[in-house]
């Protein structure tokens, strides 16, 4: 194994030689300095290669192997025909371009939420405190109590009849099962996002927003013409951070809230390989876990791309 | 901005709202929590008369909770710890120092950032069994580790990449090396990001309970979360005691936070300069 | 961040040459439960899902007591898991090698689709045999792989109060698929509770109603065929459930949002609460005779399976329901000695009755006077094996989303027969 992770760690560099833009100090090598940044990295690098590239190569090749009495026998691709042919699968893949679809719900509510607390609105302290609480509460409490609060017969219901609008199965029909548990997503870890933001306004130039208000600019001008674009770089982080919520942090709430259902609807990687793998399918799980976790791979850093650069490149 | 003090008033009335909204679950769970079973089958709703405060003592003694919690607080104090150090190490090379791969390796952490840890799951826990970790502490904490120490590092490299090229040149011709620059200037800097992604991390340690289940089959070793949840049999049937036993594992949560709360947030706000 | 991407694809396209290569190497090797311990003798390590209240807490320790009695020296190491998670865990666990010795496991279908880590048991338990009943659940390929603890059934039960409020006679419940939907009527219009107490959201709730209504709609013949593993989803009568199904829906027989409702323990405490006339609850473990005793007392009553078809025969569907297997080969006599202490007698006499549990041990008396269960007993020697533990599991799972799709229309008959059909493959 260790010639493995050799030849692995080396990939990284061999990639695109001479892209980084590596100061020519050939004379000083192996001083304090120019081995510092390695060193530096070395504990975070190892322990991703070992713990996280390694298995996953174990992960691709055992994807290839069968089940139950083909246990350990080679099978080529017969296990990526198998979930080629599954609804689940179909329903998975789909799902994460669903999710992600909630990304910016999740930024635009923490951002507006954040800006109104920025400004001061009466009891803003107490909401910024408020507000972070659900980060604190574990998914799986989370999910049980909203099973209750988004019943058929359960207190948003209650308030629905009360007003005139009509009764919603939330979690037990195939278009609103999903949606709902984003939206529970999104209660649940806006605080987060929120904090990012506060600490991100706290870079607003004072000047700009005074010189604002005596040229009598509204509210929404104030946000639009001023904050947004001091904030630009927050917003990308918060960006950044709330998708990696939605692809990693959905399992508990899926879990406890819908079990992927009704029928496949609200099925995600995540819980498909979980399923999977409690079905004694274990390789099936892994080829799963290779298909859909090139998908994620290939969405997210695509969405990254597309928000152009999240922090400094380095 | 005129229009703002009518304007602001109207704003604050929906977030009140909202912050009712964020507070209704907690003091749900504690009404259910304070139901004897018989009560909470036949009216789930409404308010506890009986304020069975038994079912907490129930919940303490059938989970083991006070080994659970001992074992919880070292596992999730040593694994925070060593994601703060290695995470700030490598956010610190990568937002401050030039190096051959370093463009790589920030990908690397990228990716790994968005890996469902099911994803990798069962590979995960063979490389673990490979070097005879499981049922051990470092075992578990290497799995903590592992799982969150990427989108730290992504969060310390943010922050740090904020912390002007000029402070840290001033530090070096006051003659400091790398390793000087870092102790002395950075990590003091980074103290609120440190605080808040410490909060974070301990938060997901202290609560997971899956990675805790695969890791740690032994029952002696197990953390809090994993007792807890063992208290719903085949047939989750006793409510009241597993939500008494989840506020038992929450409380101290919000009392960290309360405690830090003005530092999470105030802190976040002093250390930022302007990006 | 161009070039980021780039080197991405590149760097996962050498990682998937890396390993397309070594293929098989790393694959095999896996399965079979070796202990975590490896080799030491002086442990058995059982895994099992709670022992949360007293009454099991007690019947655990009366098993360990008894193991220990022939095996002074062995520690024995009970690991309790959350059901919730369990077949995920011990499926990752025996995949990396690091299973227990001894597992619980539930008859039927999940037994089943184990078989292949499972070691047989056949002939060390062969001197039981006699003793207990529901043995099939546990067996698979002409091997006996476990040995029944309990009787799993899935009697139907109904509140005798809500009958009368209802002015029906609470006495003499339907006995006909007919009647049944008449009295449906009749309780949701003149009473302002649900029919049956339903809990879809796991997709349980169909296979409760194939199993619980089953004798009374498929003819003997093929109800044994259905059990031997010859099943057409497209015949008439296994259309008919499906059909069932769904129109007791559309009639509104069930609580609001079922499918949203948990079967354990919502649904159960939608009839414990007297929400529901009826439900199809289970004979031991849970939302079985003795809870609802706890909650309805005189007013818990239980009615056999309606007959929907000329020419069936009612039958209460009831068969082994859990009972531990042995996956570390090294330790087979040891985990012998442990399943035989799980079905000891007065062990499951005592457990009987403080757990409410139908137990395998036909010798046990169970001594209660809550009426249901001595009816429930009173059918046991007509009784059938569940209809749905004889699936496979693709198709128990498809079954689970497809009972859902039904119960909301999201789905015809037709197209669910032909699903399920082109499953059993």
């Amino acid at each position: 194994m260790t010639a493995l992770l050799g030849s692995r760690s080396d990939v990284p560099t061999d990639v695109r030689p001479g892209t980084t833009p590596v100061p020519r100090r050939r004379r000083r090598r192996f001083t304090v300095e120019s081995t510092a940044p390695l060193l530096l990295v070395f504990p975070a690098i190892a322990i991703l290669l070992v713990f996280r590239v390694y298995p996953l190569i174990l992960g691709v090749n055992f994807s290839f192997t069968g089940d139950q009495e083909l246990n350990g026998v080679f099978i080529g691709l017969d296990n990526y025909v198998t979930l080629m042919n599954d609804v689940r699968f179909h329903a998975a893949a789909r799902n994460v371009i669903v999710v992600l679809l909630f990304v910016p719900i999740e930024v635009f509510v923490a951002g507006i939420l954040a800006t109104f607390i920025f400004l001061k609105v009466p009891g803003h302290r107490f909401y910024r405190s408020v507000y972070f609480l659900p980060v604190v509460l574990s998914p799986i409490i989370i999910g049980a109590i909203f099973n209750i609060v988004l019943a058929a017969n359960g207190p948003l219901n209650e308030l629905n009849r009360a007003v005139g609008l009509p009764i919603v199965d939330w979690l037990g029909q195939s278009n609103s099962a999903l949606p709902s548990v984003l939206g529970v997503h999104i209660w649940a870890t806006f605080g987060m996002a929120l904090v990012i933001f506060l600490a991100g306004f706290s870079t607003v130039d004072q000047e700009l927003l005074d010189a604002a208000r005596i040229d009598g600019a509204t509210l929404p001008q104030t946000i639009w013409y001023v904050v947004i674009p001091e904030l630009s770089q927050t917003i990308q982080f918060v960006f950044v951070t709330t998708t990696i919520g939605m692809l990693t942090g959905l399992f508990g709430l899926l879990y406890t809230m819908t079990a992927g259902g009704p029928g496949a609807a609200s099925y995600l990687p995540e819980f498909l390989i979980w399923k999977l793998n409690g079905e004694a399918k274990p390789a099936l799980a892994s080829a799963a876990s290779v298909v859909l976790l090139l998908l994620i791979l290939v969405i997210g850093l695509l969405q990254i791309r597309v928000l152009r650069r999240a922090t400094k490149e380095v | 901005m005129r229009s703002t003090g009518v304007a602001r008033w109207l704003i604050a009335v929906p977030m009140a709202i909202l912050a009712l909204a964020t507070i209704y679950p907690m003091l749900y769970t504690l009404n259910i929590a304070l139901k004897t079973r018989y009560d909470y089958v036949i009216d789930r709703g409404g308010l506890t008369t009986t304020f069975a405060f038994q079912n907490f003592v129930d919940a303490w003694t059938q989970a083991n909770m006070g080994r659970y919690y001992l074992n919880s607080i070292l596992v999730t104090v040593v694994s925070v710890l060593l994601i703060l150090l290695i995470a700030s190490m490598a956010g610190f090379a990568l937002s401050h120092l030039t190096f051959r791969g370093s463009r790589a390796a920030f990908l690397l952490i990228l990716a790994a950032m968005m890996i469902p840890f099911q994803v990798i799951m069962v590979p995960f826990i063979k490389t673990l069994s490979d070097f005879s970790m499981i049922n051990t502490y470092p075992g578990l904490i290497i799995a903590y580790v592992s799982q969150f120490l990427p989108f730290t590092i992504y969060f310390m490299t943010a922050y740090f990449a904020r912390i002007p090229k000029e402070i840290t040149e001033a530090a070096r011709v006051d003659g400091n090396n790398i390793y000087g620059v870092f102790g002395r200037i950075m990590l003091p800097l980074g103290r609120p990001a440190l605080l808040s992604m410490g909060i974070l991390n301990a938060l997901f340690c202290w609560n997971d309970i899956l990675i805790s289940l695969l890791v740690m089959q032994s029952p002696s070793q197990r953390t809090l979360m994993v007792g807890v949840s063992a208290l719903r049999g085949q047939y989750p049937d006793n409510v009241p005691t597993y939500l008494s036993g989840v506020l038992l594992v929450v409380l101290p949560l919000i009392v960290v936070y309360l405690i830090f709360q003005r530092q999470i947030t105030a802190g976040v706000t002093a250390g930022a300069t302007k990006g | 961040m161009k070039r980021m991407i780039n080197s991405a694809a590149l760097g996962l396209a050498a990682a998937l040459t890396l390993t397309a290569c070594g293929g098989a190497s790393a694959g095999g090797g896996t399965g079979g439960g070796s202990g975590t311990d490896g080799g030491t003798a002086d442990k058995l390590v059982v895994w099992n899902w709670g022992a949360a209240d007293d009454a099991a807490a007690a019947f655990q320790e009366d098993v360990i007591a008894t193991f220990n009695e022939q095996n002074p020296d062995v520690e024995v190491e009970v690991v309790s898991q959350p059901f919730d998670q369990y077949y995920t865990l011990l499926g990752s666990a025996i995949e990396a090698g690091t299973g227990p010795d001894v597992a619980l496991f539930n008859g039927g279908t999940q037994l089943k689709s184990r078989a292949g880590s499972l070691v047989p048991v056949t002939d060390e338990l062969a001197d039981i045999t006699g003793d207990l009943a529901g043995w099939p659940a546990f067996q698979a390929d002409g091997e006996t792989y476990s040995a029944p603890m309990f009787l799993q059934g899935f009697p139907i039960y109904y509140n005798k109060a809500i009958f009368e409020a209802a002015g029906l006679d609470p006495e003499a419940p339907p006995t006909t698929w007919e009647e049944l939907g008449a009295a449906c009527d009749t309780i949701t219009s003149s009473t302002d509770v649900s029919c049956f107490a339903l809990g879809n959201k796991e997709g349980l709730g169909i296979e409760f109603f194939l199993s619980g209504f089953g004798s009374g709609i498929f003819t003997a013949e093929e109800y044994d065929a259905w059990i031997d593993g010859e099943r057409d989803w497209t015949s008439e009568h296994a259309r008919q459930v499906l059909t069932m199904w769904s129109e007791s829906s559309a009639d509104g027989w069930y609580n609001e949002g079922a499918n949203s409702t948990a079967m354990f323990n919502d649904s159960f405490d939608i009839f414990s609460g007297a929400k529901a006339a009826m439900v199809i609850g289970l004979s031991s473990g849970i939302a079985h005779w003795k809870q609802f005793d706890e909650f309805l007392g005189d007013d818990l009553g239980f009615m056999m399976p309606v007959t929907t078809n000329e020419g069936t025969t009612l039958a209460l569907p009831i068969e082994g329901g859990i009972g531990y297997g042995v996956l570390n080969e090294d330790k087979k006599d040891l985990a012998v000695d442990w399943i035989k202490a799980t079905v000891e007698r007065d062990a499951q006499a005592d457990y009987a009755l403080a757990g409410g549990q139908i137990v395998s041990n036909t010798t046990v008396e169970l001594d209660t006077d809550i009426a249901s269960a001595q009816a429930i007993i009173t059918e046991l020697p007509g009784s059938k094996p569940l209809l749905h533990t004889s699936l496979s599991g693709d198709t128990l799972d498809l079954l689970h989303r497809l009972g859902q799709q039904l119960l909301v229309g999201e789905v015809t008959v037709d197209e669910a027969a032909a699903q399920l059909q082109a499953s059993e493959g």
